[in-house]
C-alpha cells in the first residue's frame, strides 16, 4: 500500500502540474481576445481584429492540450482516490459538477463559434461567444479553487459515519481559504498570460517584425500587468496569512520555522535555509529577525507556531521543496513588479513609440525572458499549496493515506508511465507547432468582416481610426 | 425523509441518464467518424470527415466531463466504486481521449499528417472499446461491500464485457456513418450510406446477443423482465428499438439524409431506456442501489437548483452552435 500511495500521489502531481500549464493561458488569453475584439468594434482598427485572429491560433493549440490533459483529472479522484471520493463527494464532487455545468460546458458550447464562426455570425454575436468562452474559462478557475480551498480549510459540514455531510453551502463554498485562493489563482492566470503576450510581442519587436502591430499588444499587456502585478502580491500576502491562521503546520513548514516565538518577541524569517525534518531543525539558515511575524500576522511580535509544536506525523514532507518553491514564487512576483515599473517608466518617458521602442534592447530582452516566469510561479505555488497540505488530503478530516484506492502498485505504475509518455508527446508537439505559428507570424493584411455602419457601438467611438488609415 | 431521498435520487438518476444519453449520441458520432477516418482513401476526404467535427467535438466530449462531475456530486459512492473497479478500462479510455484531442488539433498544423491521422483513428477506436468494456462490466456486476470495491483489476477482461465493447464500437461507427450522411455529399455520403447498412446489421446482431445473454449472467434482470407489471413497462422499449431499426433500413434505402440519424438516435435512446429500467433501483449492480449511493438531500437539492436548471440552457446554446455550423461540409479542414 505504501508504494501505491506514493505512486498515486506522483501520478496526481504529474497530471495536475502538467494540466495547470494550459488553463492559465486559456483564462488570460481568452480575456485578451475579448479586449481585442472590443477594441476592433469600437475603434474600427482592423489591426485589433488581426490580433484576435493571430492570438486565437495559439489559443486553440493551447486549449486543445488543456482539454486533453484536463479530462483525466475529472476521473482521477475516483480511479486513484476512491475512499476520498466516497467520503468527501457530498461537497467536493458536487463542486466539480458545478464546474462542469457552469464552466466547461459554457466554454465548449461557444468555442466553435469563437474560433470558426467569424464569417457565420455577426460581429456582435461573435463577441458574445468570445465573452462566454472567457467567462467559462474564468468560472472554471473559480469552482476548482473553491473545491481545492475546501480541502485546505474544510467548513460548512460535519463528518457522519466517515462521510462529510454539508450543513451550510455558504460556509463550505466560502471557506476561509476560498476567496483569497480564487483571487490569487485568477490573477496568476492573468499575470502568466500577460507575460506570454508581452514576451512574444517583445520578441517580434526585437526582431523588427511587424513592430507597430506588436507594439499595440505589448502596450495592452503592460497596461494590464502594471495593475495585476502589485495586486497579485497583495493577494499572495492575504493567502499566506490565511495559511498561518488555518494551517499553521503548513505555514511553519514553508518558512522553515521550528520554534514558536515566545510572547513579546518576533519570529525571525529565514531568507535561505535547509530545513531537515529528520533532525527537526534547519541545518543552516540566514535569518532576518522579526520579519516572519510581520509577514504572517502584520505585527512585529505576532506569535507564529513553529513546526515543533506539531508531532512529526502531522508535519508536511519535503520541507526543502516547500521552502524553495515558495521563495521562487515570491521572487518572481517581485521581479515582475520591477519589470512593470521599468515598462511604465519607459512609457511615461514617451519611449514606447514605433520609432523608439526598438532601441531599448535590454528592456525587450527582459520582457522576452519573462515568458516562462508566470508558469514557474504557478507550478511553485501549487507545489506549496498541495505538498504543504500533506499529510492530509482534507486538512484535519482525512489523511492522504486513508484516501487512496487499493490497487496493485504495478497497475498504478503502468498508468503513471502512460501519462508521462503521452504528456511528453503533447508538450513536444505543442512546442513544435507553437513555434511554427509564431515564426509564421500574423496575417497583417487579413480583411475583417464588415461592421455595420449604423452599429450603435460606433456612436461613442472616440476617434474613427479607420478613416485615418485609409 | 426516506421518501424525499428516494425522490431526489430518482430525479438525479433520470438527469444523469439524460446527460449520459447526450454524451453517448454526441461523442458517439464523433468517435464513430474518428474510426471511419481509418477508411478514408485520400487526405482530402479525411479532411472533410474531420471538418464535420471541427466546431463541435470539444462540446461533445464535455458532456462526459459534466457526467463525471454530476455523478461525483449526486452519487459519490457510485463514482468512487465504478472508477476504482474499472481502473484499467477508464485509464485506457482517458489515454484514448487525450490522444484523440491532441491528434485532432496537431494534425491541422502538421505537414506529415500520417502519424496524427492514425493516432486520431486508433484513439477513437480505443476510446470506444474502453467505454464498451466499462458498460459491459457494469452489466456484468461490480462486487462491493459498503460501496468499496472487492473485485480485482482484471475483472473486466471476460467474454461478456468484450462482446459489449464490440457492440459499442459498431454502434458508434453507425452513428458516425449516419452523421456523415447528414453532413456530407457525393462519394463520401454514398460510402457512408453503404457502410451504415453493414454497421446497422452488426450493431443489431450484437444488441440481440447481449440482450439474450444479460439475464443469464445477471439473474435480477431476468426476474424483472419477466414479472408483471414490469414486463409491460419494459416491452415498449425493445419494440421501439426494433421498429427504429427497420425504419433506419428503410430510410437508408430511400436515400433520406436526416432520417437515418434520427432513427439511429431512437435505437440508442430505446437501448438506454431499456438499460436504465433494467438496472433500477440499482445504480451499480449487483449490490449498490440509488439510495445507498446518493449524496445528502441538501447536496441533491443544491445541485438540482444549479446543474439541473442549467441543463436546458446548456442544451439550447449547444443546439445554437450546431445551428450556426449546419449544412454540408465540402472543404477539408477546420481552421478557416
Amino acid at each position: 500500500m505504501a508504494n501505491t500511495l506514493i505512486l498515486a500521489r506522483s501520478q496526481f502531481a504529474l497530471t495536475a502540474l502538467f494540466h495547470i500549464l494550459w488553463p492559465v493561458l486559456t483564462i488570460g488569453l481568452s480575456l485578451f481576445l475579448v479586449v481585442n475584439e472590443m477594441l476592433w468594434i469600437r475603434r474600427r482598427d482592423p489591426d485589433y481584429y488581426r490580433h484576435a485572429r493571430f492570438w486565437s491560433k495559439l489559443f486553440i493549440l493551447n486549449f486543445g492540450v488543456g482539454v486533453a490533459s484536463g479530462v483525466p483529472l475529472e476521473f482521477e479522484f475516483g480511479t486513484n482516490w476512491a475512499p476520498f471520493s466516497a467520503a468527501m463527494g457530498d461537497f467536493f464532487g458536487n463542486i466539480l459538477g458545478f464546474e462542469g455545468a457552469m464552466a466547461f460546458m459554457l466554454e465548449a458550447g461557444f468555442l466553435g463559434i469563437m474560433l470558426f464562426g467569424w464569417k457565420r455570425v455577426a460581429p456582435k454575436i461573435h463577441l458574445f461567444a468570445s465573452c462566454m468562452v472567457a467567462l467559462g474559462a474564468s468560472l472554471s478557475a473559480f469552482w476548482i479553487m473553491v473545491a481545492n480551498s475546501w480541502m485546505q480549510t474544510p467548513a460548512g459540514g460535519v463528518m457522519q459515519r466517515g462521510r462529510f455531510a454539508v450543513t451550510s453551502y455558504t460556509q463550505a463554498m466560502f471557506n476561509p481559504a476560498a476567496l483569497w485562493g480564487v483571487g490569487h489563482m485568477w490573477f496568476a492566470c492573468l499575470e502568466t498570460s500577460l507575460l506570454v503576450i508581452g514576451a512574444l510581442s517583445a520578441w517580434y519587436i526585437y526582431k523588427q517584425r511587424n513592430l507597430a502591430f506588436f507594439l499595440k499588444s505589448l502596450k495592452i499587456a503592460i497596461a494590464a500587468a502594471v495593475l495585476v502585478a502589485p495586486l497579485q502580491i497583495f493577494l499572495g500576502d492575504g493567502s499566506g496569512r490565511v495559511v498561518f491562521q488555518q494551517q499553521p503546520a503548513k505555514g511553519a513548514a514553508v518558512e522553515g520555522h521550528w520554534r514558536t516565538n515566545p510572547p513579546g518577541t518576533g519570529a525571525s524569517w529565514a531568507l535561505v535555509a535547509w530545513p531537515d525534518k529528520a533532525r527537526q531543525r534547519n541545518d543552516w539558515a540566514i535569518s532576518i529577525p522579526g520579519v516572519l511575524s510581520l509577514l504572517a500576522t502584520h505585527s512585529f511580535t505576532g506569535q507564529v507556531a513553529g513546526l515543533k509544536a506539531f508531532p512529526p506525523a502531522d508535519q508536511p514532507p519535503s520541507l526543502p521543496l516547500l521552502f524553495y518553491a515558495f521563495r521562487l514564487m515570491v521572487a518572481i512576483g517581485f521581479y515582475v513588479l520591477a519589470l512593470m515599473l521599468w515598462s511604465l517608466w519607459l512609457w511615461y518617458r514617451g519611449e514606447l513609440t514605433t520609432d523608439r521602442v526598438g532601441r531599448h534592447r535590454r528592456w525587450l530582452i527582459a520582457w522576452i525572458s519573462a515568458l516562462p516566469l508566470g508558469y514557474l510561479a504557478v507550478e511553485s505555488g501549487w507545489i506549496v499549496r498541495e505538498v504543504g497540505r500533506q499529510p492530509w488530503i482534507v486538512n484535519g478530516l482525512m489523511r492522504t493515506a486513508a484516501g487512496v484506492s487499493v490497487l496493485p502498485p504495478g497497475t498504478v505504475l503502468a498508468s503513471f508511465i502512460g501519462y508521462a509518455l503521452l504528456y511528453t508527446l503533447l508538450l513536444t508537439a505543442f512546442l513544435v507547432f507553437a513555434r511554427r505559428i509564431l515564426r509564421k507570424g500574423p496575417d497583417v493584411t487579413a480583411e475583417p468582416p464588415p461592421l455595420k455602419p449604423t452599429a450603435p457601438l460606433q456612436v461613442n467611438a472616440p476617434v474613427p481610426h479607420a478613416f485615418e488609415e485609409d | 425523509m426516506e421518501q424525499v431521498i428516494g425522490l431526489l435520487a430518482n430525479i438525479w438518476f433520470v438527469l444523469l441518464g439524460v446527460i449520459l444519453a447526450l454524451y453517448v449520441v454526441l461523442d458517439g458520432f464523433t468517435l464513430g467518424v474518428g474510426m471511419l477516418t481509418l477508411f478514408s482513401p485520400t487526405e482530402e476526404r479525411r479532411g472533410i470527415l474531420m471538418g464535420t467535427l471541427g466546431s463541435v467535438w470539444d462540446a461533445n466530449e464535455t458532456w462526459l466531463v459534466l457526467l463525471g462531475g454530476a455523478l461525483f456530486g449526486a452519487f459519490p459512492t457510485a463514482y468512487a466504486l465504478l472508477l476504482h473497479a474499472l481502473y484499467i478500462p477508464v485509464i485506457i479510455m482517458l489515454f484514448g481521449m487525450i490522444l484523440r484531442a491532441a491528434a485532432f488539433e496537431f494534425r491541422e498544423h502538421s505537414e506529415t499528417k500520417r502519424f496524427w491521422n492514425l493516432a486520431f483513428a486508433i484513439a477513437s477506436l480505443v476510446t470506444a472499446l474502453a467505454q464498451g468494456v466499462a458498460l459491459g462490466s457494469v452489466l456484468q456486476g461490480i462486487p462491493s461491500v459498503n460501496g468499496a470495491y472487492t473485485g480485482g483489476v482484471f475483472d473486466w477482461f471476460r467474454p461478456f464485457p468484450l462482446v459489449v465493447a464490440v457492440g459499442v464500437v459498431c454502434g458508434y461507427a453507425l452513428l458516425g456513418a449516419v452523421y456523415l450522411i447528414l453532413r456530407t455529399e457525393g462519394v463520401i455520403q454514398t460510402r457512408a450510406r453503404s457502410g451504415a447498412y453493414w454497421l446497422a446489421g452488426l450493431t443489431f446482431a450484437v444488441a440481440v446477443a447481449v440482450t439474450v445473454w444479460t439475464p443469464f449472467i445477471y439473474p435480477q434482470v431476468a426476474t424483472k423482465w419477466f414479472s408483471l407489471p414490469d414486463f409491460f413497462l419494459i416491452l415498449p422499449l425493445p419494440v421501439a428499438g426494433f421498429a427504429a431499426f427497420l425504419l433506419l433500413l428503410r430510410a437508408l434505402t430511400r436515400g433520406h439524409e436526416a432520417a437515418p440519424f434520427v432513427w439511429t438516435v431512437v435505437i440508442f435512446v430505446a437501448s438506454f431506456g431499456g438499460l436504465a429500467v433494467s438496472l433500477h433501483p440499482y445504480l451499480v449492480p449487483p449490490s449498490l442501489t440509488l439510495i445507498q449511493a446518493a449524496a445528502s438531500p441538501a447536496t441533491l437539492i443544491f445541485m438540482l437548483t444549479g446543474i439541473g436548471m442549467l441543463l436546458p440552457v446548456m442544451m439550447i446554446y449547444n443546439g445554437y452552435q450546431y445551428l450556426v455550423f449546419r449544412g454540408k461540409v465540402t472543404v477539408p479542414g477546420y481552421h478557416h
